[in-house]
């Protein structure tokens, strides 16, 4: 018996194959935008996992202020040169301590410009993020102290300003500091959230300080540790003595934040989620109004057959059967929308994963959970006009033209 | 004496309330037996389409009771009524009333899909009723594809697949010429006395009518006559 109605459901839905898919339109939409969305956001975050991790777990990051989701690192103390200097000193199992100034500026040579984000540091910061150069040398203690400018280029700034030359020995100029370059960083590609690793030019500390940030604090450090040593005891150690260095009485909240990868991946992925949720829900209110537009057609398609509906309430059909097959037919109707949804929404995905080259991760759990919400939509929307056909009096059903 | 198929006790039927109230059946009293051919008659709002109505289980008496088989139906509900169409009425409307863009043997079948009958043996009565209706070999023509006759045929066959008590019959020929209406008047006599199905028709030809054995008039919602007509049409074979 259930075959026989989904049999008839079908050949009411494709007797009007264009209306009915036009009817679904709505659903297809509506499933495709979350499957979609649901999926690139799964790619992404997995991006950013992957990229966090491949920094490795042994980096800590410390900042001013408190760190993370919702909050800002406003208006606590930045470091100075002398917590450089004790964490070096007073903490045990580092292998690197970097201090980090970021800005953005305008990086000139011969005819050419170009914008770029600018990092003052040391050469721990390349040990901190494993990061080679594909040319040249790193700093020297002379220009490590500012006594001398010296810059190294990520792949991006070379290729946009000396296309395929070799850059090394000539001079740049970034902001008003002339600066010779003395190496190359190896390509390192995106980052997790999408920006251009490469895109960097890396000076002394000193320099940044003096000439591009106009300071002499330091905006964060990156600290390494070795392998073998628990990060989580360099990050309470760390946390100790800069307590104590920045006089925070007991049982006052640190004005700094030491976090490990770990931390900061769970934050980001956490504005991923986030993200993917509220795009979901945008989704979900389309998926709404596809419901919409089925009970709709499901309406006119009920004044339409009228007659017949009365025809097969005259000849034995019970409320209950006419009920049913127009609720199937809701059913069935919604569930093309949803499947060719499911398939619409996941090529979408694919095309837009690979333009942002980030994993293409299909949730199992989404697509099944939009399968039966299209299917569910069917069933809410499909019941009004399926009670109201099975409701309808046969006697002036059969009269009805 | 057989028990009665079918009986009216009293019944009325009323549409409007208070002033504008009409009286569309007014206490009729009537008895059909098991394998009658009762035609009905009677103006346009003479209540003969109600009467109908109430015997086809479409409609209820407002008062009074209609015994169907000795049962009285004002004690069923909805379903019940439907029921007892599925089982035991076939209709066959003036309109033909087939689902269009379906074949004949696919009309025929569709009282048998509601009864949950499997498909094989469906087909088989439904090949049978048609090959009874003098439809063999046309099973597969859409309605589209019938003349009005043969949808007509294809509508009658629908309605005796079930092997019904009664076959109600609304004015079966109005949309028909006088010579498919005579092969169609035909079909359903031979029905009547082969078969042994109850016909009850409702007609405004006089010579359609006269097929009848028994021939109703209806006025003004008054059962004006009842008259067994002796004389047999002369197309009969």
């Amino acid at each position: 018996m259930f075959f026989e109605t989904a049999k008839l459901a079908w050949r009411a839905i494709s007797r009007n194959l264009l209306r009915s898919f036009l009817t679904v339109l709505g659903v297809v939409i509506g499933v495709a935008a979350v499957i979609a969305m649901v999926t690139v956001g799964n790619g992404t975050t997995a991006k950013v996992q992957a990229e966090l991790s491949r920094l490795g777990t042994n980096t800590l990051f410390l900042r001013p202020g408190q760190w993370g989701p919702g909050r800002a690192s406003t208006e606590a103390k930045r470091f100075n040169d002398k917590d450089v200097l004790a964490i070096q000193d007073q903490v045990t199992g580092l292998r690197a301590v970097a201090p980090l100034n970021r800005g953005t500026a305008t990086v000139i040579a011969g005819g050419a410009n170009h914008s770029s984000s600018v990092i003052g540091t040391t050469n721990d910061y390349l040990i901190a993020q494993d990061w080679d150069l594909a040319l040249g040398r790193k700093f020297l203690s002379n220009e490590d102290r500012g006594s001398q400018a010296a810059c190294i280029i990520g792949e991006t700034v070379r290729k946009e300003l000396f296309g395929s030359a070799n850059p090394v020995g000539q001079n740049i100029r970034v902001s008003n500091v002339s600066c010779p370059v003395i190496g190359v960083l190896a390509v390192k590609g995106q980052s997790g959230l999408g920006d251009d690793q490469d895109d960097t030019v890396i000076m002394p500390l000193k320099l940044h300080q003096r000439r591009i940030g106009g300071t002499t604090t330091i905006g964060s450090i990156i600290l390494s540790a070795q392998d073998g040593v628990a990060t989580s005891k360099v990050q309470s150690d760390v946390e100790s003595l800069l307590r104590e260095r920045r006089r925070i009485a007991i049982g006052r909240p640190d004005d700094f934040s030491v976090n490990d990868m770990s931390q900061i991946a769970a934050a980001m992925t956490g504005t991923t989620v986030l993200l993917t949720g509220l795009l979901g829900a945008v989704a979900a209110v389309s998926l709404l109004v596809g419901g919409i537009g089925i009970m709709n057609i499901m309406l006119v398609s009920v004044t339409e057959r009228t007659r017949e509906i009365g025809i097969r309430l005259a000849i034995g059909a019970l409320e209950r059967q006419v009920l049913t097959q127009f609720l199937v037919e809701a059913v069935m109707l919604s569930i093309f929308g949803g499947v060719t949804g499911i398939v619409t929404g996941l090529a979408l995905a694919f095309g837009v994963v690979s333009l942002l080259d980030v994993p293409f991760v299909a949730s199992p759990t989404i697509i099944l959970l939009a399968f039966a919400f299209s299917a569910a939509i069917g069933m809410v929307f499909g019941y009004f006009p399926a009670r109201r056909a099975a409701q309808l009096n046969p006697i002036e059903a059969l009269r009805h033209e | 004496m057989t028990s009665p198929l079918i009986e009216f006790q009293q019944v009325s039927k009323f549409y409007g309330h208070g002033e504008a109230t009409i009286r569309a059946l007014d206490r009729i009293d009537l008895t059909i037996h098991s394998g009658e051919f009762v035609s009905i008659m009677g103006p346009s709002g003479s209540g003969k389409s109600t009467a109908m109505n109430i015997i086809g289980g479409l409609d209820l008496p407002s008062s009074g009771e209609y015994v169907f088989q000795g049962i009285p139906t004002s004690v069923f509900d909805r379903a019940q009524l439907t029921l007892l169409r599925r089982h035991m009425l076939g209709f066959v409307f003036q309109g033909f009333n087939l689902l269009a863009r379906t074949s004949a043997v696919e009309n025929v079948e569709l009282p048998l899909v509601y009864r949950g009958m499997d498909h094989k043996e469906r087909r088989r009565r439904a090949l049978i009723a048609l090959e009874q209706v003098g439809l063999k070999g046309r099973e597969g023509h859409t309605t589209q594809e019938l003349s009005g006759g043969q949808q007509q045929r294809v509508a009658i066959a629908r309605a005796i697949v079930t092997d019904p008590a009664v076959l109600l019959a609304d004015e079966p020929t109005g949309n028909l010429d006088t010579r498919t209406s005579v092969e169609i008047m035909d079909l359903i006599t031979r029905l009547n006395r082969e078969n042994g199905i109850t016909v009850i028709m409702v007609t405004h030809e006089e010579d359609i009518a006269a097929y009848g054995k028994r021939l109703l008039r209806f006025v003004d919602g008054h059962l004006a006559s009842d008259q067994t007509q002796a004389k047999e049409p002369d197309h009969v074979l």
